[in-house]
């Protein structure tokens, strides 16, 4: 079994109350508004709300882990991305020249997010953005273990999502909110647990609070938990047409 | 020289494509051949001139069970798979379907579907009946598509880094298998026309009126295609051709110009040399992204002259096909797999006059002659690169 270690942890639940019931719970994971300060002023006013959210718990994660943002591979997690710009993009067509804003445009793809963190601290490596439903934490953490497992070192992981805008929403809604983990191919003095690779079973899903539970990435958001509350044991990290996926989780002492 | 398959090169033991040339493998191969662009007239309603690659109908039908799929993108994408259905079945067969894995490039997704449901309601203020944005707009729809007709109950996923997602799925690929979490993967990509690329692009004033001519001194932009590819990689099986390596790298400069000077290009070409130990004399052909706007031919020319000299002949077949985008990266990969399978290279139509600020080996009429190794390139927004390296047998 591949394993690999968590060094940092990211969190944001902006402008919803969840952040409160957060901080109670795991006062030592860091929580912010998505002000999206890694990015550079002109950036950042280009930048989606996403965008911004990615930043924000990547800097947290990367800050608590010691990792250099300049260097470390980037893996993104979204289910629906960037669909507040795309459903923005479609009321242009509307309009008088029926074509996009160029920033909207460029704005509205899925890695929009990740290309931002790239070019704000200069990182020239590695950078994917993946999808998959519910599913979406466990194929970001096969992707992390499969690339740690080529390239050994750290990886930033950001798992995100916001809801879908009118006229799309849905009947069950959840908070825009995203978090991070910075994770390590091997154990060292900042691990916070080791994670195991993905697998197929079945447990409890996690109690999360304020409308969490049905957020795309609710897998991502109990790994958080889980590793917060050094809680050893297995947690689901979403599930797709088949099954629930797995990670074993153990602190590291 | 170095250009045999080692250690780490990866069987494609099948593969399908399909796109304006042709709806199968024989169609778009007979195409390149021939010389024949697939580009012709936009079939969307659109505010202003421009040339697409259309998929040629007849798309298969939704069977009954997946009917709450249905798009465009996912007939599309069982009409392309049925291409290598068979090859994918022994895999699943072989390996065990909890072993079979599913990366897809995709940047449109069912986008097409969503903004004919946002039209629909903005007129009649209620969304078309039936019409389901996980099952229909989500990437995830087009994996539960290919997981029902696979029966892979691998991890599943998408890579949506716009022009070069499905050229990243391949190191995803490569990446699960050696990692041993997958013993087979199917990979590819697919991609629909819709509004939202078409009127994007016109917004960043990249299309063209006519058919694209890459590399040619009278380039004056792009056409947008749909289309996709699909790749079956194995741990070991007969190859059709190996999957020797893939660089992948980021700009970290501006959201939609790439590196003035290429350095991202440069450094996926290097990392997907480095990865499969082959030594850049021994790369004879690259299907470049070669866009046929301003910015991207010359700096990728540049690029190429820097990493694999000015032997190598270049082609982009995006002349053929339009950019495909999201499924540009695959779709580019099978047609370097066909280059050396077929010991052909095509043409890029219209890139005579070339551009002089070109100093590469661009092909200018179809060729006969062995290819042992092509790289296969892919850029996108945000500074995504991806380059992916591909072998002959021996």
């Amino acid at each position: 079994v591949s394993r690999v270690y968590v060094r940092g942890l990211g969190l944001c639940v902006p402008r919803h109350s969840g952040a409160v019931t957060w901080q109670a719970a795991f006062p030592d994971v860091a929580l912010s508004e998505a002000t999206g300060e890694l990015l550079p002023p002109a950036l950042r006013r280009r930048a989606s709300s996403l965008a911004r959210m990615a930043a924000a718990v990547a800097g947290q994660a990367a800050h608590q882990a010691s990792v250099d943002l300049s260097r470390v591979p980037i893996i993104l997690g979204s289910a629906y991305g960037e669909i507040v710009v795309a459903v923005e993009m479609m009321r242009e067509f509307g309009g008088p020249t029926a074509l996009p804003s160029p920033t909207r445009f460029h704005n509205s793809v899925h890695n929009a997010a990740a290309a931002y963190l790239s070019i704000a601290t200069g990182n020239r490596g590695f950078s994917t953005a993946l999808a998959a439903g519910t599913a979406t934490p466990a194929v970001v953490v096969f992707e992390a273990v499969a690339l740690l497992g080529e390239c050994g070192g750290d990886a930033l992981l950001v798992l995100l999502d916001e809801p879908p805008p009118s006229p799309f929403e849905r009947a069950g809604p959840y908070p825009a909110a995203a978090v991070a983990f910075c994770l390590s191919s091997r154990s060292g003095p900042q691990s916070l647990a080791a994670l195991s690779e993905p697998r197929r079973g079945s447990t409890t899903r996690a109690d999360l609070p304020d409308g969490l539970e049905r957020h795309p990435c609710a897998g991502a958001f109990a790994l958080l938990a889980a590793v917060a509350s050094l809680r050893s044991g297995n947690v689901s990290l979403g599930a797709d047409a088949v099954g629930d996926w797995l990670v074993d989780v153990s602190p590291v002492p | 020289m170095n250009a045999s398959p080692g250690a780490g090169a990866y069987p494609v033991t099948g593969f399908a494509v399909g796109n304006a040339l042709g709806a199968n493998v024989e169609a778009v191969a007979n195409a390149l051949e021939e010389g024949r662009s697939g580009l012709g007239p936009c079939p969307l309603d659109l505010p202003f001139d421009t040339v697409c690659g259309v998929f040629p109908e007849p798309l298969e039908v939704m069977p009954r069970s997946l009917a709450g799929f249905d798009t465009r993108l996912a007939r599309m994408t069982l009409t392309i798979f049925g291409g290598m259905a068979d090859e994918v079945g022994r895999a699943v067969r072989r390996w065990g379907r909890d072993r079979v894995a599913l990366v897809i490039g995709t940047s449109t997704g069912g986008i097409l579907e969503t903004e004919r449901a946002y039209q629909t309601h903005a007129v009649s203020g209620k969304l078309p009946e039936g019409f389901d944005l996980d099952r229909q707009h989500a990437f995830h729809g087009v994996l539960e598509v290919l997981r029902a007709r696979t029966g892979a109950t691998g991890p599943a996923y998408v890579v949506s880094t716009a022009c070069s997602s499905s050229g990243k799925v391949l190191g995803s690929a490569r990446r699960l298998i050696a990692a041993g979490l997958a013993d087979a993967v199917l990979t590819g990509g697919v991609d629909t026309l819709c509004h939202t690329t078409l009127r994007g692009f016109e917004s960043l004033q990249a299309l063209s009126r006519r058919p694209c001519r890459p590399f040619s001194a009278d380039r004056d932009g792009l056409n947008i295609g749909e289309g996709g590819a699909f790749l079956l990689i194995e741990r070991e099986g007969e190859g059709r051709v190996f999957l020797l390596g893939v660089g992948e790298s980021s700009d970290a400069l501006h959201m939609t110009h790439p590196h003035p000077e290429g350095l991202g290009a440069r450094l996926a070409m290097e990392a997907a040399l480095g990865q499969a130990g082959v030594d850049a004399e021994a790369v004879d052909h690259v299907n470049a992204h070669g866009t046929g706007t301003a910015a991207n031919d010359v700096v990728e020319a540049s690029a190429i002259a820097a990493v694999v000299g000015r032997s190598a002949l270049v082609t982009s077949t995006k002349c053929y096909t339009g950019h495909l985008l999201g499924a540009a990266g695959a779709t580019e990969a099978v047609l370097a797999a066909l280059a050396i399978e077929r010991s052909f290279v095509p043409a890029t139509l219209g890139a005579d006059p070339l551009d002089p600020r070109i100093d590469i080996a661009v092909c200018l009429k179809g060729k006969r002659m062995r290819v042992r190794t092509a790289l296969s390139n892919s850029f996108a927004f945000g500074g995504s690169n991806v380059s992916v390296l591909l072998g002959a047998r021996s």
